[in-house]
């Protein structure tokens, strides 16, 4: 079935509820030619239709990378959207974006997408030099806000943190696998760290890391 | 809440100060915000909480709204702000019901167990008294909501105090329900009480739902955990709701699944 008229039925939505509806139905076509459209209704202050509308673009994932990534940066709300897509599609062009909310977004839900994100990177596919660069790249920015002022977002942090880490397969000794160690172990430490629920899943994330 | 960033001394001095209730204002927000530790905190915000005085809707900054705010910094430099048990009590009587708010929240925070007898006399009436609509404005006669919660965080689980708040478990308001259950939960451990809260998760109204998850997180009900992720409501709520499981809960689900329903909303 064509998917122009599911995109005809988000275009003409006439109220909040139809809206939703609209693009929950377009989401679920899976359909590469509906991203330019989902990406137009992150922009719409339309809570309920934008998380449709991101759950369907982390279905399409890598074509829907592009769409996303023309975004005009002012248009904050969409922007915001648009991480969260990024984030749980783990396409490498997204590294910048996602790279740029964790250190300066003010949202704390924007951030905490991206820490998330930055550890879920698809790296197996890339050359081996690109691979190096993009890991320095994401474990720099992630070991940074493990000093950010929320713990939601310290918590993804540690979560993202134990992602790269073992997505990198860094063998036990590699400096980047040590940084990344230590950063958790601040996180585990009552003296360094006042959320409790942090400190557990740092402690479970070095668990891992050190089996 | 606009303006330049400041630091401790800055919020110290702006307290200090009472040329400008704004600045105090202000200067109050912060110190609670940024848990201050510093010795001056809490004997300012003392002083500042006894700055009270009758409604006056043509003074502008009202004077109250800096002592409420004291109010709730206190709560938040809980258990520090010990010292300031007494006068919270006092502003638990006063006749603004926003500072009688503030302070009972307070009170809460500083698991203050002598504010327990003046809090239960408060909703002593039940709902058809202090839990009466006001006849001027669209709140209740006594901030019940506040004042159940405080009794569930100050943990005294005496028939008396469970006879006071289980009244207000049919309140015809959905939130007032939800604080009553919150407390019987966090006070008795029953199940019959987590019910209620789960029926409220899927409420039509979306402040409902989102009562419900800051509740069953508060009283830390494990076997919430999936409908709490299932709720339709942000996921920065869920997360919350979710780590006051494994902050305040024990049982099952354990730790781990509760970590990895974390992981799932971020």
């Amino acid at each position: 079935m064509s998917v122009q008229p599911l995109i005809s039925a988000v275009q003409d939505a006439s109220s909040a509820l139809e809206l939703v509806r609209a693009t929950a139905a377009l989401a679920a076509s899976g359909s590469a030619a509906a991203a330019p459209t989902l990406v137009e209704v992150l922009g719409f202050n339309n809570p309920g239709a934008a998380v449709a509308a991101v759950d369907g673009l982390i279905a399409i994932g890598s074509p829907a990378v592009d769409h996303l990534l023309q975004l005009d940066p002012r248009n904050y709300g969409a922007r915001a959207w648009a991480v969260r897509a990024l984030a749980g599609i783990g396409d490498v062009r997204g590294l910048d974006l996602l790279v740029e909310a964790l250190l300066t977004d003010v949202g704390p839900s924007v951030r905490r997408a991206a820490a998330k994100g930055l550890g879920a990177l698809a790296l197996d596919a890339l050359a081996s030099g690109e691979r190096n660069t993009v890991q320095q790249h994401a474990l720099t920015a992630l070991l940074e806000a493990t000093s950010d002022g929320e713990w939601v977002v310290r918590y993804a942090v540690a979560v993202g943190l134990e992602g790269l880490a073992l997505g990198s397969r860094w063998p036990t000794g590699h400096s980047s696998h040590s940084s990344s160690c230590t950063a958790l172990c601040r996180l585990s430490d009552a003296a360094t760290e006042e959320a409790t629920v942090v400190r557990l899943r740092a402690a479970l994330a070095l668990q891992r890391l050190q089996p | 809440m606009a303006g330049e960033p400041i630091n401790e001394a800055e919020a110290l001095g702006r307290l200090r100060q009472s040329e400008d209730p704004s600045m105090q204002y202000y200067g109050a927000w912060w110190l609670g915000r940024n848990r201050s530790q510093h010795p001056d905190a809490v004997p300012l915000l003392i002083e500042a909480l006894k700055q009270r005085r009758p409604r006056d809707p043509g003074a502008g900054v009202e004077e109250n709204a800096v002592a409420r705010n004291a109010a709730r910094a206190l709560g938040k430099l809980a258990p520090a702000a010990h010292a300031a048990v007494p006068e919270l009590l006092d502003a638990l009587a006063d006749p603004d019901d926003g500072l009688r708010e503030a302070a009972a929240r307070a009170l809460g925070d500083l698991r203050a167990r002598e504010a327990v007898a003046p809090i239960c006399t408060r909703l002593a009436g039940g709902p058809a008294v202090a839990g009466a609509r006001q006849t001027s404005c669209p709140r209740l006669v006594e901030p019940c909501e506040a004042l159940l919660e405080a009794l569930g965080e100050i943990g005294v689980a005496t028939p008396e105090v469970l006879a006071v708040i289980e009244p207000f478990s049919s309140h015809e308001w959905p939130l007032i329900r939800s604080a009553a259950a919150r407390a019987l939960l966090q006070l008795s451990g029953e199940a019959r009480w987590a019910e209620p809260l789960l029926a409220l998760l899927g409420d039509g109204q979306l402040h409902v739902r989102r009562a419900a998850l800051m509740d069953l997180g508060a009283a830390g009900w494990r076997p919430a955990a999936e409908a709490i992720s299932a709720t339709l409501a942000e996921n920065s709520l869920k997360l919350i709701a979710l780590r006051g499981l494994v902050e305040n809960g024990s049982g099952e689900p354990g730790e781990d699944a509760l970590l990895a329903a974390m992981d799932a909303l971020l």
